[in-house]
């Protein structure tokens, strides 16, 4: 073990002082060398959330890992070309349905191992679980409205599909959070926005009405703040009767 | 005390898994024993504060849970091992442990040092850069020795914590136990009586959700003396004794 060739090292170079804790010192050692030196991400979100736990868990997010961000990119790439080639607004439409399978997996007894013990943990598993879904729909809006702007999409569709993103986003969250299930969140978020989507279209409306409609805007605010309530019960910690 | 338990009970639909359990516990080491499904782990989990009570009262190092104020701050200062637990296979052992130092919301300062004394507490020092996934189960177990004591805690909630243990490191655990259990209220359950016989300070013993003895192991043996009850060891005997007598109780009440 290297603590026996440091202790062994030690006594090689000669008498010292015979108090000497080796266990202490290397502890000491093991504690510099095992240390895990944080990215500048995780620093950053340290200082902004005053939490290292908090940015710890952040970046242990499972929809803000790199294979996932990496997928994300590409299907928004693919929704790029299709914009281009068809005219029709296939990144905003994707964008949602996209954003809502990350939300569904940002937290949760189903997509987190240590769930039990995050349960126990003094950085709540609440607060965990609204500082991920935040980052994660704040990059997805990003590479979002980056892939729309690409497509060369009027402004009104560019950022037209934030609102009815939230509103996917928070179904998802609702139900992967009701649930206890990711996956059923991300199958609910995606095909609620994909009946969304097919019902305006059924009516005679274009695909962009559902996102450039201002009609529409009003209820799907109203819809994602009661997916949101929805979520905050489910995510809540009864108070014990004590 | 550090653990005030006045007839709580959880139920989960029809099932009552705790039954009215009133129980006190300062430091020492506490063994909690019982047969599947007597409600030890849900006994454990409402005392980790990840499971809230159906009714009774549950105070924990002085404090209610019931408070967000009170839970974060018990939190900070308990121990938990599951009896399943999760892990990230892709941490190595360091990560995993500073992971939750961390959201025990430990000074950052403290977390390196505190990490490796508790790594090396379980004898894992020589894994500590290893992921998750390649270690044995015994290796996962002391892992998740490691994160609940990496806190110094002052209430320590194991649940089957020599599970997967070969029998050197468990003589290795209960010298842990001992040790925490000088300063700190150490809960184990398990299903193992030696372990409650080399580590145990008291024991309590819970049967279909209820608590049907509470004593030093020296009180549980004489329970089986003389008793004809099965076991190997007199400290089993005794156990099956208070079983025993437990259940008949319940069937002359029925």
């Amino acid at each position: 073990m290297i603590g026996d060739e440091l202790a062994g090292g030690y006594r090689d170079t000669g008498p010292g002082p015979g108090d000497v804790d080796l266990d202490r010192v290397w502890l000491g050692v093991a504690a510099q060398v095992w240390r895990r030196r944080p990215g500048p991400v995780e620093r950053a979100a340290g200082r902004l959330l005053r939490s290292p736990g908090l940015a710890r868990a952040l970046v242990t997010t499972p929809s803000l890992l790199l294979g996932w961000v990496i997928a994300t990119v590409v299907i928004l790439l693919a929704g790029i070309g299709f914009t281009l080639g068809t005219g029709r607004p296939w990144v905003a439409l994707l964008a949602p349905a996209v954003a809502a399978a990350g939300i569904a997996y940002a937290y949760g007894p189903g997509i987190d191992p240590a769930w039990e013990l995050s349960q126990s943990m003094a950085v709540s598993d609440r607060m965990v679980l609204l500082i991920r879904a935040l980052a994660v729909f704040g990059l997805n809006a990003i590479l979002g409205l980056a892939a729309s702007a690409a497509s060369g999409a009027a402004a009104a569709v560019t950022f037209g599909w934030l609102v009815p993103m939230t509103a996917a986003c928070a179904l998802a969250l609702a139900v992967a959070t009701a649930t206890r299930s990711p996956n059923t969140g991300a199958a609910a978020g995606m095909s609620g926005w994909l009946i969304v989507i097919l019902s305006a279209h059924a009516a005679g409306a274009t695909f962009a009405a559902v996102i450039t409609d201002s009609a529409l805007i009003a209820p799907y605010l109203a819809f994602a703040a009661c997916c949101g309530a929805v979520a905050w019960f489910a995510t809540r910690i009864p108070r014990g009767t004590s | 005390m550090n653990v005030e338990l006045t007839e709580l009970t959880r139920r989960f639909g029809h099932t009552q898994a705790v039954a009215g359990v009133t129980l006190e516990a300062g430091p020492g080491v506490f063994g909690l024993l019982g047969p599947n499904g007597a409600g030890k782990t849900s006994l454990l989990r409402m005392m980790a504060t990840a499971l809230p009570p159906t009714s009774g009262t549950l105070r924990l190092l002085g404090r209610d849970p019931g408070g967000y104020g009170p839970r974060r701050e018990i939190r900070r200062r308990l121990g938990y091992l599951p009896q399943n637990l999760g892990y990230y296979p892709g941490f190595t052992v360091a990560d995993f442990v500073e992971y939750f130092a961390l959201l025990k919301d430990m000074p950052p300062r403290r977390v390196a040092r505190a990490v490796a004394t508790a790594i090396e507490h379980v004898g894992l020092g020589d894994k500590a850069r290893s992921k998750l996934r390649t270690l044995s189960g015994g290796m996962l177990r002391r892992a998740g020795i490691a994160q609940a004591i990496v806190n110094e805690p002052e209430l320590l909630l194991l649940d089957e914590p020599t599970a997967g243990l070969d029998p050197e490191q468990r003589v290795a655990f209960r010298a842990l136990l001992r040790e925490f259990g000088q300063r700190s209220t150490v809960i184990v359950s398990t299903h193992l009586v030696e372990d409650v016989a080399a580590a145990c300070t008291e024991v309590t013993l819970m049967d279909t959700g209820r608590l049907v003895f509470h004593g030093t192991p020296d009180e549980l043996i004489a329970r089986g003396e003389g008793s004809g009850a099965a076991g190997d060891a007199p400290l089993e005997r005794g156990y099956s004794a208070v079983l025993a007598a437990a259940r008949s109780g319940v069937a002359a009440r029925s």
